[in-house]
This record gives C-alpha cells, structure tokens and sequence, in this order.
C-alpha cells in the first residue's frame, strides 16, 4: 500500500492525459491538477501521509532514493509551488498547444521533485528534467532569437547538471553517502571540498548568481508570453531551496547575495524591454534570498531569522514576480510590443492591466500592506542582527532600486508617458485579467495577515513587521525615491539599446575561440602536418636504396663546398652530374641469393631471441 | 494634476514628521549609528534613488550599452568570414 503519494507524480504523469482531452474538459482537466496536488499537501501536512521526517524511499542500484523527504522547509515550498502553477495555468489556459501546457507541467512536476528529493541521486534526476522540459516553454515562442537563446539557456543548464553530477559522484566517493543534507564547504584545498564546491556552483547557475546569471536575463525575456510567467518562479526558487538543504550559513552568500540584489538594479536602469528589466529584478530579488540563506547559520536566532527571510520572501516573490510578468506579459498579448521606446499611453486601453501589474509593483517595492512588505524586512532585520552595516545599506539600497523600476519607470513608460497611446490595444483575455486577480489577491491578503505565511515558515518568527518605526522608515524610503523619481524621470525614458552583460562572454569571446580553432590553430596543425608528412616521405625515399642515398646526400655537401672554392662552371658540371644521380635513383637495387636472404632472416630471428632471454632471465 | 503635487508635499513632511514622532516617543530599537537621525531613510531614499540613475547610466553610456543589432551584427561578421 501507498502511504503518500508524490505531489510531483500528480503534474507529470497528469501531463500525458492533456494530449487526449479536448475543449472545456481540457481546461477544467488542467486547473483540476494543481488542486488535487494542493488536497495531497493539505493532507500530508496534517499528518495522514506522513509523519515529520517520513520518507517514500525506492531501491536503485543498491542506494535507497528517497523520493518523498518531507519537513518543515520541503512543505512551505511545496506549498507555494503548487499555488503559483495554479495561478499561472489559468494565465496560461486559453493556449491552444498541448505541448506547452505538457512542458509547463513537466517543469511543475520536477521541481516539486527537487523540493522532496532526500537524496542526490533523485535531487539529480528532477534537476536535469526541470532543465529541459522548461527549454520548450522558450522554444514555443518559435522565433528565431528564441531559438538562439534557448540553446544558450540549456547549454549553461547543462554545464551547471555536469557540475553537479560531477560534485554528487565525487560526494560519494569521499563520504560514501548519497543522502541530501547540509554540506561541509570551506576555504580548503581537498576532495570533499572540490565536491561540496562543484554542487554549490551547480546551485548557484540556477539561482542565477552573478556572473553566472546572463542565462536568465537572456532567455526568459524570449520566452512565450505565459511560459515566461512559469520560468519566473520555479528554477531560480528551487535553487535557493536546495541552497538552504546543502549550505546555510556559508558567508560567502551573504556577500554574493547582497551584490546580487544591487547588481539587478543597476543593469534594470538600463534595460528597454519590460519582460528583461522585470528579470533583471528577479535576480534582485534573488539576492535578498540567498543573503537570507548566508546569514542562516544553525542554532543562533540571527540565523533562524535569516532562513526564515529567505523562505517567506521566496514565497512572496514567487506570487509578486508572477503577477508583474502576467502584467508585462497581457501588454505584449495584445500590442505585439515589448520596449518601453514603442510603448506609453495606454492606460486609456488598459487600467485593469494597469491596477493589477501595480499590486505586484507595491509587492515588490516592499510598501506596508502588500507581501513584499513582511517579507524583505525579515532579511533586512537579520543583516541588522548580525551587524553587518554594509549589507544592510546595500539591501535598503536595492529596495529603492526596485520601486524605482518595476514601480515606477516600467508603468509610468508602458501606461503613461505619452499623451497618444502608441497604438491600439484592449485588455488582455478574461482568464488572463483573472489570473492576475487571483494573484493580487494572494500578494495582499499575505501583505495584510502576515500570520498565514510566518506559521508556515520553518523556524517560528519573533519578527512584526507592522510596527510603527517600520512602517514609517518604509514610507520614507519610497516616499523620496519617488521624489527623485520625478525630478529624474526624463532620464528614464528607454533607449533603444541592449546592454552587455556577462553573456558577452560566450557569444563574443565565444565566437574568439572557434576563430582561434579556425584560424591560428589550424595554421599551426597544418604546418606541423606538412612537416611531419615530408619528413615520413624523406624516409621513404631514402630506404629505397640507403647506399646510393648516402652518395647522393654526400655530393650535395660537397656540392655546396665547391660553391665557396671553385668555379661556377665546374660546380654546374658537378651539379649536372648530381642530378643525373638523383633522377637515376633508386637505380640497380642489390639483388641477394636466396641463401644469404634465409641466412639475415636467422640473423634477425636470433638477435630477437637473444632480447627475449635477456628480458626474462 | 497640481493638487496632486501638494498631496505629494504633504505625504513627504507628514513622513518626516512621523520619523521624530517615532524618535521621540517610542524610541526603536537602534543596530546602526545612522538610524539615530530620524529622517535618514527619507535621505537615503532621495540620494540613493538619484545615485542610482546616474550612476547606472553614466556605466551604461560609457561602457554597457549599444546598439540594439550589436549580436546580430557580429553573427552577420561571422558567416560572412566562413
């Protein structure tokens, strides 16, 4: 008998019936999934299915994989997971294409196995299928530069799945363990170490990290318009889920996140179209996350504060980012435009659109009554606990970068900032209006009653954020930036350009290096090809007949020393001569009886002999 | 349009004055030195927002940004060398 059964499996196995059904049933099929995955939570937690710290385990190669390790933390994200795809597939319902929704669900589907994978042979397995069934939800775009970008994506997806099979297997060797638990990861040169190193490099590719990061900000703008809203949430968060499992409080993440959070923003400064400023904030918010996972050394309440940040703000982000993509993205469904150059006005067109994106923008900025608000602030709090003063400045100073984009430069050039609207356009379909809805709900009521997300977090919360100081240190905050913002705003118009980012590497300095395979190294291997093949031919002509040979070579030095001491007539004659000599070469070749053939053929034969008993004895 | 502007005003000094309030009477918790002053947040916001802009573009212009077939135009090189 079954005792719980994968929420994971819901989403994969339901993706093989989508092909099959049509119509309405198709629809309520797809909405139908994430509900029942979300009863089999609701179950689970309360304890029918398992206990805390039951396994489902399966018996492979020798190793017991543990499909179903579930806790405190696996729970929380889970939860949120199966949430944001409800959300999403509704955005999503009205697309025609059953492969799409497939991917969406495969993607869905593995993640959540990552979420409950107690080992590293199934936290493996799920990894590389979320790698290539999200790829589709890029290609379906079927767009050349989709296209293009999508192979970049998996080709630094694949990069990062070699690391960490490579960190997993060398993992095994060193411990001979194969179970999912926090790391041992220093300063130290040794084998555990490489391997602990290998698996947080792959943890931090997919948490986009710079300069690991440019796959993010490359592809998912590219993507389809309601694929893109499933990649937001799912690779970047599962990635701060496993970073939480295998490496809390590990300094170097506090430093790397904190860069993280200011480095989106400022490249977001730059950025024309709306989709790739928005990812340039998930890598942002990213930041906070894994700073939060830094600050979690175990047992110390500053620590418990920073997992706890970094959970509930996965959780928010996950709701928020969706719902400003959705926003972003019901503009590009039905303007076909995606740069702030080509868009403004259309406000008069599309005020819901407008009202619901902003919920996200509030959310994300961290204004009091929205969830970016109970969220960020734990992460902050836990930089003030541990005194890290420069942390601190460089997390407050990211927040005002946010409001900055996503609230104001982003809607201000795609709502507003012309008199004319640019061109036609309408609000988005209803399922689309209603998925946003939904999830601006979810963002406010989160905002408003903290309590449902801190009494699910994995460590309790001694943490209000709706004190009087926080409330007003906030509202100062946003209040000035937006001051600024408007003494600013002609600054902030887009510009028509694209910047350079550390994808430069691999499609510039890329196309450097099969040049330089091309060019120099081919010239270089060609000429010691031809030289080698000349000198092979050399050996060839001389062992035709080595006797004559030798005369031949003989007369060419002497050749060249009658040049230096006697006439130029005579060496013409000379060289004359030599000439003859090489054109009659081989000439006669020595012919031997057959005796004497017999007799050098024992000659040899013995000499081996003599080698062979030498060796042995 | 204009009166908007005075709400605006109006919300940044009632925000100032909320942080003396603040100071004053409950007296928060203090980790920083400069969460002392009650308006730093209001002046972190302000200077913050503007270095960021400028910083940012000045980044942007002298380094990061061009022009939009910058890619394109270098794949374009490439199959033209071959």
């Amino acid at each position: 008998m079954i005792e719980w059964f994968h929420p994971g499996l819901i989403y994969i196995f339901g993706a093989l019936l989508i092909p099959v059904l049509r119509g309405r049933l198709k629809k309520a099929y797809l909405l139908l999934l994430p509900i029942m995955a979300f009863i089999n939570l609701l179950l689970m937690s309360s304890g029918v299915f398992s206990s805390e710290g039951k396994k489902w385990s399966l018996s492979f190669l020798g190793y017991d994989l543990f499909l179903g390790q579930i806790d405190t933390l696996s729970i929380v994200f889970a939860y949120i997971f199966v949430i944001a795809s409800f959300c999403m597939m509704l955005y999503a319902i009205h697309i025609k294409e059953d492969g799409q929704h497939v991917a969406a669900y495969l993607y869905v589907g593995s993640t959540l196995g990552v979420v409950f994978a107690g080992d590293l042979f199934t936290l493996f397995f799920f990894w590389e299928v979320m790698a290539w069934s999200s790829l589709f939800l890029i290609w379906y775009r079927r767009k050349k530069v989709a296209y293009q970008a999508g192979f970049r994506y998996i080709l630094v997806h694949f990069f990062g799945g070699a690391c960490l099979l490579g960190g997993i297997l060398l993992h095994l060797q060193t411990t001979g363990s194969i179970a999912f638990e926090t790391f041992h990861w220093g300063w130290e040169l040794s084998r555990n170490n490489l391997a602990s190193t290998l698996i947080l490099l792959a943890f931090l590719i997919n948490a986009a990290v710079p300069p690991l990061h440019a796959w993010l900000t490359d592809a998912y703008p590219e993507a389809t318009v309601t694929g893109a809203v499933f990649l937001t949430a799912f690779t970047t968060k599962s990635a701060i889920y496993v970073l939480i499992r295998g490496f809390p409080g590990v300094e170097l993440l506090i430093w790397l996140g904190a860069i993280m959070a200011v480095y989106g923003v400022v490249f977001a400064v730059l950025e024309n179209d709306i989709r790739r400023l928005l990812a340039y904030h998930i890598i942002s918010q990213v930041g906070y996350m894994i700073s939060g996972v830094g600050m979690g050394v175990m047992g110390t309440a500053a620590g418990e504060m920073g997992i706890n940040g970094a959970v509930a703000h996965a959780f928010c982000h996950i709701l928020y980012k969706a719902l400003l993509f959705m926003g972003a993205g019901a503009v590009i469904e039905v303007t076909g435009r995606s740069k702030l150059t080509e868009l403004g006005g259309l406000y008069k067109y599309m005020p819901i659109t407008f009202h619901l994106y902003m919920v996200g923008a509030y959310s994300i900025s961290g204004f009091p009554l929205f969830n970016g608000f109970v969220s960020k602030t734990i992460v902050v709090q836990a930089s003030a606990m541990w005194h890290l003063p420069m942390i601190w400045l460089m997390l407050e100073g990211a927040s005002i970068g946010t409001f900055l984009h996503t609230g104001l430069k982003l809607p201000w050039g795609t709502w507003f900032a012309r008199e004319k609207p640019v061109c036609q356009a309408k609000e988005p379909p209803k399922n689309m209006l209603a998925a946003m809805g939904i999830t601006a709900f979810l963002c406010t009521l989160l905002g408003v009653y903290p309590k449902i997300l801190y009494n699910l977090l994995p460590y309790p919360v001694h943490y209000e954020p709706y004190t009087f100081s926080h409330v007003v240190t906030m509202c100062q905050l946003l209040l000035f930036t937006f001051a600024a913002f408007w003494l600013l705003r002609r600054m902030l118009h887009g510009e028509p350009t694209i910047t350079l980012d550390t994808d430069w590497f691999y499609r510039i300095a890329g196309n450097g290096v099969t040049w330089f395979c091309e060019k120099p190294l081919m010239t270089f291997a060609n000429f010691i090809d031809r030289n080698v093949m000349s000198m092979a031919g050399f050996f060839v002509w001389f062992s035709r007949n080595p006797v004559v040979a030798l005369n031949i070579k003989k007369e060419e030095v002497k050749l060249i020393g009658k040049k230096l001491f006697t006439s130029p007539e005579r060496v013409e004659e000379y060289g004359r001569g030599l000439e003859e000599e090489r054109r009659r070469y081989p000439g006669e070749l020595p012919r031997l009886t057959s005796g004497a053939s017999v007799f050098l053929i024992l000659l040899s034969l013995s000499l081996y002999l003599i080698l062979y008993l030498l060796m042995v004895f | 349009m204009k009166h908007l502007f005075w709400i605006l005003y109006g919300c940044l000094f009632l925000s100032m004055v909320a942080g003396f309030f603040v100071h004053l009477f409950l007296h928060p918790h203090i980790h920083f030195f400069w969460e002392a002053l009650p308006i730093f947040s209001a002046i972190y916001g302000f200077i913050g927002c503007i270095v960021i802009i400028i910083g940012s573009k000045a980044l942007g212009y002298h380094w990061l940004q061009r022009e939009e077939d910058y890619y394109e135009k270098h794949e374009r090189i490439r199959s033209e060398d071959k």
